[in-house]
């Protein structure tokens, strides 16, 4: 019965083929004619890339993502979640969309990147070849940076500074303090992911404790760095909303970050020891393992990138947007990242096509909440000067500023949420 | 010569360069409700975006996420964006 089917089938197949004249290729071989793209990490910038190529290409070039998670929740608003303005559920999206947008979606991890024969291999053993290689792998935590700290320490001191159960326990532990628990944050140094980030889950932190009537609870921050972005308009809406709740520590002031203890629950500074019931350590970050061991990266633990197009400097086939990039002055931002994959999607698509490349333009910004309808801004246009990216036009929100614009402002960073996260998962 | 009399006297927005450029506009313009703050720009009538992108340029209307996008575009840059824009659908 089956091999008649199958016969049948067959024959029905090359008959209909033939009577149209035309030639018969197997599907391999069709595939094998058009230009092949891979792209690994489905985040921001990787599935923005698969969609721009897809799509601009008209079906011109094979594109391959591959993404070991089925659903992504985004980092981009999870603090309006630990604050209770969100739920969970809505900073999560799936692939079905990408998928129909012409894009092969593959749920593996790419286990290394063989740069000389042009493939990657996968967790499971298969190989995708590739023309080009965009890898947007985001950041690994450095859990040796911060003395004491580890994976297993993190069960306990989440970091949450990537998306998924971290931030689901942080959310767990903040929601069980009591009034007069205290909180403390290790702030991360330089370059990291998402630099208002810190202050904004401070800013969320603080609102919880209020909302829950709390007197007795204060929040440390112990930071590596002596200044940090939107300064003035964090402080500013701390002492306005948050008076004498959050105390801001530079090095001099902590004399030194001297480690935490796991066990105990201590953390350590040259001057004082803290035993709070709550400690977020944001550790120190580097790009995505994968991109370390296939030698994208540098000293600084990023990968060097031509600002021109985002191609790695070490490899013309391979491109690198996202967090695991040094893209110059722009942050490590999902705004970011979304820009950069439509300058290296344009490109490779100018390549492998041969068809119209035009001038990298890059841009970003990135909203902040301190409080209910009290939502500060940051942004920029960057664009590539004598192989660097650098702003050129640039604004940060002000103090002062009327309640009237800084509603406006969280409204926008609720538009800007749908309009990106519908740019990127379709 | 007689050719060059016959030559547009403006020359013609250069809609694919416009279609580039407008892939930084979609990051908070393509989805946008009839009560978003950020407005749908897909659509609209050519004349009306680009003088309301020269006016974010000058800083004739107010908002700053607008005028630092506009401030680095060209008065070519918007002609293009503005003649994509007026026939380009909303992204589904
Ligand atoms: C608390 C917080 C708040 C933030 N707020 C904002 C904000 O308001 N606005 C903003 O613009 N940005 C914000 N960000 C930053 C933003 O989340 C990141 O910059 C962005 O996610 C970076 O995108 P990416 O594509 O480079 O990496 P990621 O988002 O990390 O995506 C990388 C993907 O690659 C996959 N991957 C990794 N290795 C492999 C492998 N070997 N094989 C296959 N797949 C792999 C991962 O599973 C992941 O899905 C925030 C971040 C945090 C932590
Ligand atoms: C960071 C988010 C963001 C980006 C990127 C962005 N815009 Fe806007 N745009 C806005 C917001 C917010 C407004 C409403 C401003 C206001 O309130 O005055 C707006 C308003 C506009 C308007 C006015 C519409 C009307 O009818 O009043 C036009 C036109 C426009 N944008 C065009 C563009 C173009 C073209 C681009 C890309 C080059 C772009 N925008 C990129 C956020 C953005």
């Amino acid at each position: 019965m089956t091999n008649i089917t199958r016969r049948h089938f067959g024959i029905m197949a090359g008959a209909s083929l033939s009577t149209l004249g035309l030639p018969i290729l197997s599907a391999p071989a069709l595939a094998q004619g058009k230009p092949r793209v891979v792209i690994i990490g489905g985040g921001p910038g990787g599935a923005t890339a698969a969609r721009y190529i897809a799509k601009e290409s008209n079906g011109a070039i094979d594109v391959t993502l591959i993404e070991p998670l089925k659903t992504f929740t985004t980092c981009f608003f999870s603090n309006l979640y630990v604050g209770g303005f969100r739920d969970y559920k809505s900073l999560t999206h799936n692939y079905d969309k990408v998928r129909k947008g012409d894009v092969k979606v593959v749920h593996s991890m790419a286990a290394s990147i063989d740069r000389d024969k042009k493939q990657v291999v996968l967790a499971g053993g298969g190989k995708v070849p590739y023309d080009r290689l965009l890898v947007a792998p985001g950041i690994d935590i450095r859990f040796d940076s911060v003395p004491g700290y580890s994976e297993k320490a993190a069960e306990v001191m989440p970091h949450a500074w990537k998306p998924g159960a971290q931030t689901q326990l942080l959310v767990r532990k903040l929601n069980a303090l009591k009034d007069g628990d205290q909180i403390v944050m290790i702030a991360p140094p330089n370059p990291y992911r998402c630099p208002p980030g810190p202050y904004e889950r401070v800013s969320m932190f603080a609102h919880v404790l209020k909302k829950k009537g709390f007197k007795k609870s204060r929040i440390v921050i112990l930071d590596p760095k002596p200044t940090f972005s939107k300064q003035a308009v964090f402080s500013e809406g701390w002492e306005k909303h948050y008076p004498g709740i959050i105390e801001w520590q530079d090095p001099k002031i902590h004399g030194g970050i001297k480690g935490v203890d796991a066990k105990t629950g201590e953390v350590k500074t040259d001057f004082t020891n803290y035993k709070p019931a709550l400690v977020n350590v944001i550790p120190a970050q580097h790009a995505g393992k994968i991109a370390r061991d296939a030698g994208l990266t540098n000293q600084t633990g990023y990968c060097p990138i031509d600002a021109a197009s985002m191609k790695s400097t070490v490899d013309p086939n391979i491109f690198i947007v996202g967090d695991a990039s040094i893209a110059g002055e722009m942050p490590k931002s999902a705004f970011s990242a979304n820009s950069q994959a439509k300058v290296a999607a344009m490109v490779i698509r100018a390549e492998l096509t041969k068809s119209r490349a035009f001038p990298a333009r890059y841009s970003n910004t990135c909203w902040s909440l301190i409080a209910p309808d009290d939502d500060v801004k940051v942004g920029a246009s960057y664009e590539p000067v004598d192989g660097a990216i650098k702003a050129s036009s640039t604004f940060v929100s002000q103090r002062n500023e009327s309640a009237d614009l800084r509603k406006q402002n969280y409204k926008e960073s609720v538009d800007w949420y749908k309009g990106i996260t519908a740019d990127i998962f379709g | 010569m007689a050719l060059g009399l016959l030559a547009p006297v403006a020359q013609s927005a250069d809609v694919e360069y416009g279609r580039y450029l407008s892939s930084e506009c979609t990051t908070c313009h393509g989805a946008s409700k009839a009560d978003s703050t950020i407005p749908n720009i897909h659509g609209l009538g050519e004349s009306h975006i680009a003088e309301v992108i020269k006016a974010y340029r000058t800083k004739a209307l107010p908002n700053p996420v607008m005028q630092t996008i506009a401030a680095r575009l060209g008065d070519d840059e918007i002609a293009a964006l503005a003649a994509y824009f007026a026939t380009a659908k909303r992204p589904k």
